[in-house]
């Protein structure tokens, strides 16, 4: 630590991955890289990625062009976005070509942008010269532990030349290729940030033993990020019961892995297709009790919520019957504050049940409607007429008016409408955009 | 002789890549294997890759109609918590 060059200082400071200053930097992460080649205990190929909505995953595979695309467009509207990551759906590497093609496309735009590519590490070894050769000088290995029996406790499986591997195999091949493929890396001068997944009972005794030897290999940042692990996500941490680390737990993890790695504590746990800026949505400044930290301490007389699906989370993007979560946020004299995300069950299933009246049609409805209680409002990219009159019916009123614009551009105008519709008092215009 | 991919393909395009005999197409709705391309990787190597890097547990059958990766193969889940969870979902919707 702190023997860093000033070239790999500038690469640090200018990715909101890397550094918690950076965060007026924008991010894109394209998703053109389904495959896996391993499997997690806290992954399921099934829902747990960008994938999710189904049926029509088929057609949801970008292609590099179309990944391209959907970069330029973000990036007009988002001229912050200084960073271009492929992080999966599955993993980058286990689809080299399309990864490669697409970031070969971005470079050749010649914007000012770090490239960069969170894989598994399993093919690092094998195309870390390509990587290197294309201009990714950020890259993200994700290292749960450098022992093969707590390997064998975390991933069932491994494919590597051309068998399933299983047990302890499976896992020592996966480590071996993790910490050759970081050393490669390293040597080529890339900025390596390793992630572990804390996973109490497992490699919670291990995080230091895993900082000790990343760093030794030429790591230079170290994320250990908690699992996530729900019965209703599928996994088979999920299912097990298997628990999340407690903060003070992952607080503990963090402090003996710190003793041989810088250690980032900033980490949002993005989606393989996310996009904006990290935690433009402040939801990190919120007290427990839902208020602001970035509002004024006056009580609101009065709130709205407004519910919008978002499948990118910066713009309103997202047809109705699509969204699987709707971001919440509530309008206060205030200002605006984000609540905890509304998951629900998704309405629409595919063309074959969207145009009957079954009933299990209307007892989906009935569940969504009860998932946004409270809400005014929902903003979405479209709607069909059904959900749109039962919304109504019951209170909501939908709107498509904003669609495919950002979030918080469309909430600071809701915002504006909101107060001057109010008799409150007067409100300092400077909390117009959100937090 | 040859493989299938029946309807649990959650259409990752892992089978794809690995594919040495180029068998597997993507239709408008889903995944499926070339009949008369697929060889069952008979002369390139000792398993079937389609079926050693699918992710889902009965996504490829064979011509019996047999999952290559059978319930419980690929995920370690004993099948009550598979059931469980299933029918969790399906009471959500």
């Amino acid at each position: 630590m702190g023997e860093l060059l000033a070239t790999q200082q500038a690469k640090i400071e200018t990715h909101p991955c890397y550094s918690k200053q950076a965060h007026q930097y924008a991010r894109i992460h394209l998703p053109v890289a389904p495959a896996c080649n391993i499997q997690c205990n806290y992954c399921n190929r099934k829902f747990d990625c960008s994938n999710e909505s189904r049926p029509g995953v088929v057609s949801k595979l970008m292609s590099p062009a179309e990944a391209v695309a959907r970069y330029q467009k973000v990036k007009m509207r988002i001229p912050e976005t200084r960073v271009v990551g492929i992080a999966g759906p599955g993993d980058p590497l286990a689809n080299p070509k399309s990864t490669i093609a697409t970031l070969k496309a971005v470079a050749a735009l010649k914007h000012e942008l770090h490239l960069c590519v969170s894989t598994n590490g399993l093919n690092l070894l094998d195309h870390v010269d390509d990587l290197k050769a294309v201009g990714v000088d950020h890259l993200t290995i994700t290292i749960n532990c450098i022992d093969a029996d707590i390997g064998s406790k975390i991933y069932p499986w491994v494919y590597f030349n051309h068998k399933r591997l299983r047990g302890r195999v499976a896992a020592q091949t996966l480590i071996d290729r993790q910490l050759a493929g970081l050393k490669a890396a390293a040597d080529l001068g890339m900025l390596v940030k390793i992630n572990t997944v804390l996973i109490p009972g497992i490699n919670d005794h291990h995080v230091a033993a895993v900082a000790q030897e990343v760093k030794r290999l030429g790591a230079m940042l170290h994320n250990v990020m908690p699992l996530i692990a729900e019965a209703e996500h599928g996994t088979y941490f999920g299912l097990m019961g298997q628990r999340s680390p407690t903060e003070s737990e992952i607080a503990a993890a963090r402090e003996a892995a710190g003793q041989s790695m810088e250690q980032m504590s900033h980490c949002q746990q993005c989606r393989a297709d996310a996009v904006g800026k990290l935690g433009q949505d402040c939801h990190a400044d919120l007290d427990d009790d839902g208020s602001s930290a970035c509002g004024t301490s006056a009580l609101p007389a009065a709130e709205r919520y407004i519910a919008v699906a978002s499948q990118s989370g910066v713009l309103i993007d997202q047809h109705f019957g699509h969204a699987t979560h709707f971001q919440v946020y509530q309008l206060t004299q205030a200002g605006i504050v984000r609540q905890p995300d509304r998951d629900v069950d998704q309405y629409c299933l595919g063309s074959t049940e969207c145009d009957d009246e079954s009933l299990n049609q209307q007892q989906r409805m009935s569940t969504l409607i009860s998932s946004l209680e409270g809400c005014d409002q929902v903003l979405c990219s479209r709607i069909g007429m059904g959900p749109w009159q039962s919304l109504e019916q019951h209170g909501v009123t939908p709107s498509t008016d904003y669609a495919m614009q950002a979030i918080d551009e469309v909430l600071a105008i809701e915002w504006q409408r909101f107060c001057e519709n109010s008799t409150q008092g007067t409100v300092s215009s400077e909390i117009g955009e959100v937090c | 002789m040859a493989f299938e991919i029946t309807a649990s393909c959650i259409g990752c395009n892992a089978c794809k890549l690995v594919c040495p005999q180029k068998a597997i197409t993507v239709g408008p709705k889903q995944y499926s294997i070339l009949p008369h391309r697929c060889n069952e990787c008979v002369g390139h190597h000792a398993d079937p890759q389609c079926a050693s890097i699918c992710p889902v547990e009965t996504a490829i059958v064979n011509a019996e109609g047999r999952a290559l990766n059978p319930p419980g193969s690929l995920t370690g889940l004993p099948d009550e918590r598979k059931v469980v969870a299933l029918s969790k979902r399906r009471a959500r919707l």
